[in-house]
């Protein structure tokens, strides 16, 4: 049984001119222990996937639909009570901006100490002794006395290791992790990032990283989805993706990425604009932007094929795509 | 002529800015202190009335005299003293004030607070809240005031009762804003409760509105009740500046007793100038916009 298998997983918010589809049909998988990036642009659905599986959509206007199974447990038609039971405790999430994510008006040490306090039960000693232990984890100096810090005492990296030490007060299963080092500048990234590996080594969980960041991925993931328009358009391990990505879509973003071993007088752009999700494109989302579409991306909708060795690709020409790109 | 050199020396390092608290940064303000003066004299007026002045009652000598050493506000057509009717009447006006701002805050609070979070309640709240809003309060609270029997405490129910829409504005509008704040995610996704979330994130962020709220209901309350008693709709067991007005009308002794009118409306003044000088500034003192963070 996996730890997280989420398995045809919509998304859709109101619109003015009708339903904005997020996400359409994700499907994917993480067992413990292991990493698991999902990769895309601004809008390519990867943050609602990832708050549809905190049950944070719960809320309407957003109508969630499909199969989000943690341990073998269906997530999605758990009730409110039984909801808030596995928040914290089974899942942990880690927000992009720390500074907004952590409560302004709290010091760091009361926010850990009243989760530890709530949801475990543990008294006021018990909970701060543990409080100053998660701190002190993360890498905090003098963790004993930044207890009584407000967030904005904190360094933006510091900020961030607190919000790890918040999520994984809890010891949950999966860490969710939404952009965890977007607001972070780079020597920091590295930092936070390393941090983020280390715990998950130590604790096993299974850990779901959002990210643009292809650096990132390379460094930490085990496996990769990418995402564009809502779909996953191609999964496979971090070393299939990037010898030889089999959709074109991948191998836009791997050639946009700055090389030291090439020598190019102009950094590659994918052409274009990410789709509307209010007005999806027939056929391919990616069809308009994408140098190899032919007239079957403008009418078929490639569904995301399993490929030899454990990977996937949603490409009509993933056999050329994988050509050109292995060398 | 040699450039003008810039050392160390010639920049005197910074004093180090003292911390000052909140609270007294907030005092500080000479508007501030003042009102503050007033609100805790006639404070003390209302608790420690029956130690200044004797309650006004029966018929006195002394009819329709100006204020002299005796009778410092003078009296009125049954010889009863201004001053003592002033000074009972702080009592009636800082209590239903009081205790009438404090039921708007915690319906308008609650009221608040719930629509800037369930969501679904929101639509139901606002349309109740733009409804009270939109009401003519007077004239609702005159016909609720006649129909059941006037005493401080249907007064407070009554005015406390009309006042809650704008704290419940205030309140959601703010709520709203914190409502959206990633932190409030961060808490559900730490599996906390909505009645949680809404009274230990959201609440928090609200109270110094809260503050600003009391004081500038509890000024509007003082108002209406002045008018609800001047209109013969008071407690008729209970002195109120709004009764004093009344009796000065009532007997014809307007036009000529001008201290029976003049002391009991700059109480009145003051008091409702203190509460609502004391609100806005208090707002203005915390909002980091305002004073450099």
């Amino acid at each position: 049984m996996s730890l997280l298998e989420i398995a045809d997983l919509k998304v859709a918010f109101p619109g003015p001119t009708g339903p904005v589809n997020a996400v359409n049909g994700v499907s994917l998988r993480i067992e413990s222990g292991q990493t698991l990036a999902i990769l895309g642009e601004s809008g390519s659905g990867k943050s609602v996937t990832a708050q549809a599986v905190t049950g944070i959509l719960d809320v309407p206007p957003a109508t969630v639909s499909g199969s989000v199974q943690l341990r073998g447990r269906e997530l999605l038609t758990l009730s409110r009570k039984q909801r808030e039971r596995v928040s914290g405790e089974e899942i942990g999430m880690v927000f992009q901006d720390a500074m907004a994510a952590l409560n302004p008006v709290f010091t760091v040490g009361h926010q850990i100490v009243e989760v530890l306090r709530v949801r475990r039960g543990m008294s006021r000693a018990d909970a701060r002794r543990r409080a100053v232990e998660l701190v002190d984890r993360v890498r905090i100096p003098a963790a004993k006395d930044r207890m009584r810090d407000y967030p904005h005492q904190f360094s933006g990296g510091m900020r961030q290791r607190i919000m790890i030490a918040l999520a994984i007060a809890l010891e949950p299963d999966l860490l969710i992790a939404d952009e965890p080092t977007t607001a972070l500048d780079v020597t920091v990234q590295a930092q936070v990032m390393e941090l983020l590996a280390e715990i998950q080594r130590d604790s096993g969980m299974g850990l779901l990283l959002i990210t643009h960041d292809l650096g990132v991925v390379a460094e930490v993931a085990d496996d990769v989805a990418v995402m564009y328009a809502g779909r996953i358009v191609e999964r496979g391990t971090v070393e299939q993706i990037f010898a030889g990505p089999a959709h074109p879509y991948t191998e836009g973003l791997l050639n946009s990425m700055p090389r030291v071993d090439r020598r190019d007088e102009q950094l590659y752009a994918i052409p274009g604009a990410p789709p509307n999700p209010a007005r999806l494109p027939a056929g391919c989302p990616f069809h308009l932007r994408c140098p190899r579409a032919t007239d079957e991306c403008r009418v078929v909708l490639p569904p995301l094929l399993a490929l030899p060795a454990d990977r996937a690709s949603a490409c009509h020409h993933h056999e050329e795509v994988l050509d050109a790109t292995r060398r | 002529m040699s450039a003008p050199v810039l050392t160390e020396q010639a920049l005197p390092p910074a004093p180090a800015a003292p911390r000052r608290s909140f609270l007294s940064g907030y005092l500080r303000q000479p508007v501030v202190a003042l009102s503050v003066l007033v609100l805790l004299v006639m404070a003390v007026l209302a608790v420690f009335a029956p130690l200044i002045a004797d309650e006004p009652a029966g018929a006195g000598a002394d009819v329709l005299q100006p204020p002299s050493g005796a009778h410092w506000f003078g009296t009125d057509d049954l010889g009863q003293d201004i001053f003592a009717q002033v000074v009972w009447g702080t009592r009636t006006s800082m209590v239903i004030g009081l205790a009438a701002s404090l039921l708007a805050i915690v319906l308008g609070t609650a009221i608040g607070l719930a629509a800037a979070y369930f969501r679904p309640f929101d639509a139901v709240a606002t349309v109740i809240t733009d409804v009270m809003l939109a009401l003519p309060t007077l004239p609702l609270m005159i016909m609720l005031a006649a129909v059941v029997s006037p005493s401080v405490t249907t007064l407070t129910l009554i005015i406390g009762f009309f006042a809650w829409p704008e704290v419940a504005r205030l309140i959601r509008s703010q709520g709203l804003v914190i409502s959206a704040m990633p932190y409030i995610d961060g808490a559900r996704v730490l599996g906390a409760t909505g009645w949680r979330i809404v009274t230990r994130e959201i609440l928090p962020a609200v109270v110094s509105l809260m503050v600003v709220s009391v004081l500038l209901t509890a000024s509007r309350a003082v108002i209406s009740e002045a008018g609800l008693s001047f209109l013969g709709l008071g407690d008729p067991d209970a002195w109120s500046w709004g009764r004093i007005l009344l009796n000065a009308q009532r007997s014809g002794t307007i036009a000529i007793a001008w201290w029976q009118t003049l002391f009991p409306s700059l109480a009145i003044l003051f008091l409702v100038l203190a509460a609502t000088l004391a609100g806005t500034r208090f707002n203005d003192t915390r909002d980091p916009r305002r004073n450099g963070g």
